[in-house]
């Protein structure tokens, strides 16, 4: 009964990690935070693999360490986690070094503005008008349009520029 | 240098030169930056010629040893406890068919290479640093493609599929422009996403069956993985794998990636990459996971695609985002091909998936120049006309009218649904007649445009661009005098690929699986 309680506690941690890294890329606005929730879902990922030669009590599979004849936990899944984790580090700083140029030229790592503006770039490059935004509002504006650094979401490494307090972009809107 | 050490040997196969189509590339990949700094006209010839001798081996053994598959244990491990590489006839002409495309597009050469007007004036050193980089990344893609058609061992297939993954992030973002590397981010965002998933399906099926042998999974399978935790380690895994084959839920970065990389690598990775990512998707449903609920999945998720493809496509204003879309489309297609199982189903799969091969690198290469609006191609026919034949050629085949081979690759496809005639499948067969007339409708736009009068057409193509694709459009017109003999080898192909018990039995010969 405790083993399999352990055992469970784990699996639900690693399915855990998974889910609120998937939540976390979703959800995240900022594309910094985007990478920090895909760590979190490879780390549950690892401990899932781990998890898989994993028994409660037995020993670690190294010659000469502990008792010999005592049941040692599955080595294979240790191996392959190895390997997964170096693959994971070498995505997560290629991933680190694009975000760095993203900045350099973009100037923000918001997601919606990243996407607007490189949706504007990709139709500039290929001649086309660009579709309208998707957070524009359809038809008119009403209103004129809020300054880009005082957008909403735009979080710390996304500001180009002194945010002004109080915020005015809150008074032009109803 | 490296050919000295396969030189001996190179006429007679031999299952032991398996191994050269990937090794042979890695090395040169390594050595490429070294040898850049010692000759230039060294580096710049030594990436063509290592996939010249691996396309040379590979259609060696094809010729020789291609009847039968044959297995090879890395190391000599036997295989429950080594690693192996399988080969039969469709591993063997997928990784023909990875140097010799990657030749086709082969980055190399000054004209048109890269996005056109993206060059810039950089001093020579570093433009010479940049090609020995740039021709590294390719060869590491050759590498891990080869490796992908080739692996029997699951968790191997995972390395390959990540080495590929990180070629080809490489390979977008070397335009520079600030959109190529926005689009590269997020194509390695979900990418890496994938890969958690395929991982967590990889541990869920090591718990159930200890062990990563595709051989020997598939002997497991039927008692370990006929239930629904199976059927969620699949699903995982095809989501994983699916999004270098840019399958439904997880393909938003296909348009902006091939509309910011260069054409040539969109050529790579919508024809070739793609279509390897599909084979280890089919090699998982063939050899695991027979139930029914996995075929399901994947036609479901093959209709969503195909419908929302080529809609958006139909909606797309410049060329590569068209056919970048179309992309989607057409594998949905071979998704939901693959899904009807058995002998026709697979061979339907292999034949949309080979046709979509040859004709959208090919339509890709004419979008080296023809890399703008779809407005901006008004009377491109009059400074290009075998061009504009050639995408006519292309489009024709794409849509499926009658003598070509996409017509019969189709065909097979729509009879194998109808034979099964489900609900599930008869809208699956009426989704695809549908986006047929939708395909036609912006593909016939396309032409019609090409030739009209406009004083002020686009600039012409570069004679290599123009060249690959005529090549490919003779294969075409070549496949389709001969369709027959075309369609007896693939129907070889798909009964080899459909073989689960002549997997096990060429991987575990004497019947000894599971104990050493």
């Amino acid at each position: 009964m405790m083993s399999l309680t352990l055992e469970g506690v784990v699996l639900i941690g690693a399915l855990g990690l998974i889910v609120i890294g998937a939540l976390g890329m979703a959800i995240s606005n900022h594309l910094f935070r985007m990478l920090l929730a895909l760590v979190l879902a490879e780390s549950g990922a690892n401990l899932l693999i781990v998890l898989s030669g994993y028994r409660v009590g037995a020993s670690a599979p190294i010659l000469g360490f502990g008792d010999p004849t005592a049941p040692m936990v599955d080595p294979v899944p240790q191996v392959l986690v190895l390997t997964a984790i170096v693959i994971g580090v070498g995505v997560q700083a290629l991933a680190v070094a694009l975000l760095l140029k993203v900045y350099r030229v973009y100037g923000t790592l918001n997601v919606r503005e990243l996407r607007d503006r490189m949706d504007a770039d990709v139709a500039t490059a290929a001649g086309v008008e660009a579709d309208a935004s998707q957070d524009a509002p359809a038809g008119e504006r009403p209103l004129p349009p809020v300054p880009a650094h005082a957008s909403v979401g735009s979080g710390g490494f996304g500001r180009r520029g002194p945010v002004p307090f109080p915020p005015q972009s809150d008074e032009r809107r109803p | 240098m490296i050919s000295d050490l396969a030189v001996p040997n190179l006429f007679v196969a031999q299952a032991g030169q398996l191994v050269l189509p990937v090794v042979l590339p890695l090395l040169a990949a390594f050595l490429m930056q070294p040898l850049a700094r010692v000759s230039t006209a060294l580096a710049r010839g030594l990436g063509p010629l290592v996939l010249i001798l691996c396309a040379w081996i590979t259609a060696q053994l094809w010729i020789q040893l291609g009847d039968a598959p044959f297995t090879l244990a890395i190391g000599g491990f036997a295989p429950p406890l080594g690693i192996l590489f399988y080969a039969d006839g469709i591993a063997l002409l997928f990784a023909l068919a990875v140097p010799v495309f990657a030749l086709l597009f082969w980055p190399g050469s000054e004209s048109g290479g890269g996005a056109g007007a993206d060059s810039r004036p950089g001093s020579d050193q570093a433009d010479r640093d940049q090609a020995a980089r740039r021709d590294a990344l390719v060869l590491l893609l050759v590498a891990a493609t080869t490796g992908l058609a080739l692996s029997g061992d699951l968790f191997n297939l995972y390395v390959f599929y990540e080495l590929a993954a990180v070629a080809s992030f490489g390979l977008v973002a070397l335009s520079g422009t600030g959109r190529a590397q926005v689009a590269t981010f997020r194509y390695l965002m979900i990418s890496a996403f994938g890969s958690v998933l395929a991982l967590a399906g990889i541990a869920i099926l090591y718990m159930q069956t200890g062990t990563l042998n595709l051989g020997q999974l598939a002997q497991l399978a039927p008692e370990t993985l006929n239930n629904p935790i199976g059927s969620a380690a699949f699903a995982l895994m095809l989501i994983g794998f699916g999004v270098k084959a840019e399958l439904f839920p997880v393909n938003t970065w296909v348009p902006e990636v091939y509309a910011g990389a260069p054409a040539r690598v969109s050529a790579l990775l919508a024809g070739l990459v793609s279509k390897l990512a599909v084979l280890v998707i089919v090699r998982l449903l063939v050899l695991i996971f027979p139930q029914p609920e996995a075929a399901q999945m994947l036609l479901v998720l093959g209709v969503l695609g195909v419908l929302t493809g080529e809609f958006a496509a139909w909606r797309a204003k410049d060329f590569p985002r068209m056919l970048a879309f179309s992309s989607i489309g057409q594998l949905g297609i071979v998704f939901v091909a693959f899904s009807i199982g058995g002998e026709i189903g697979l061979l339907a799969g292999l034949a949309v998936a080979l046709h979509h091969l040859i004709v959208k690198s090919a339509l890709f290469g004419l979008a080296v120049r023809w890399n703008g609006s779809l407005e901006a191609l008004a009377g491109a026919a009059r400074t290009s006309p075998l061009g504009a034949a050639l995408f006519v050629l292309f489009a024709l085949s794409l849509v499926g009218v009658p003598p070509l081979p996409g017509f019969w690759a189709k065909l097979t496809v729509i009879v194998g649904l109808a034979e099964r005639g489900t609900p599930l499948d008869i809208t699956a067969l009426m989704s695809i007649l549908l986006v047929t007339a939708v395909e036609a409708s912006y593909l016939f736009r396309v032409a019609i445009r090409l030739y009209q009068d406009n004083p002020d057409p686009v600039a012409r193509h570069a004679r290599r661009d123009l060249g690959v694709s005529a090549l490919l459009g003779a294969v075409l017109v070549a496949a389709t005098l001969g369709l027959r003999p075309v369609a007896d080898v693939l129907g070889a192909g798909a009964a080899q690929l459909g073989d689960r018990a002549g997997y096990i039995e060429t991987v575990f010969p004497s019947h000894v699986a599971g104990k050493d």
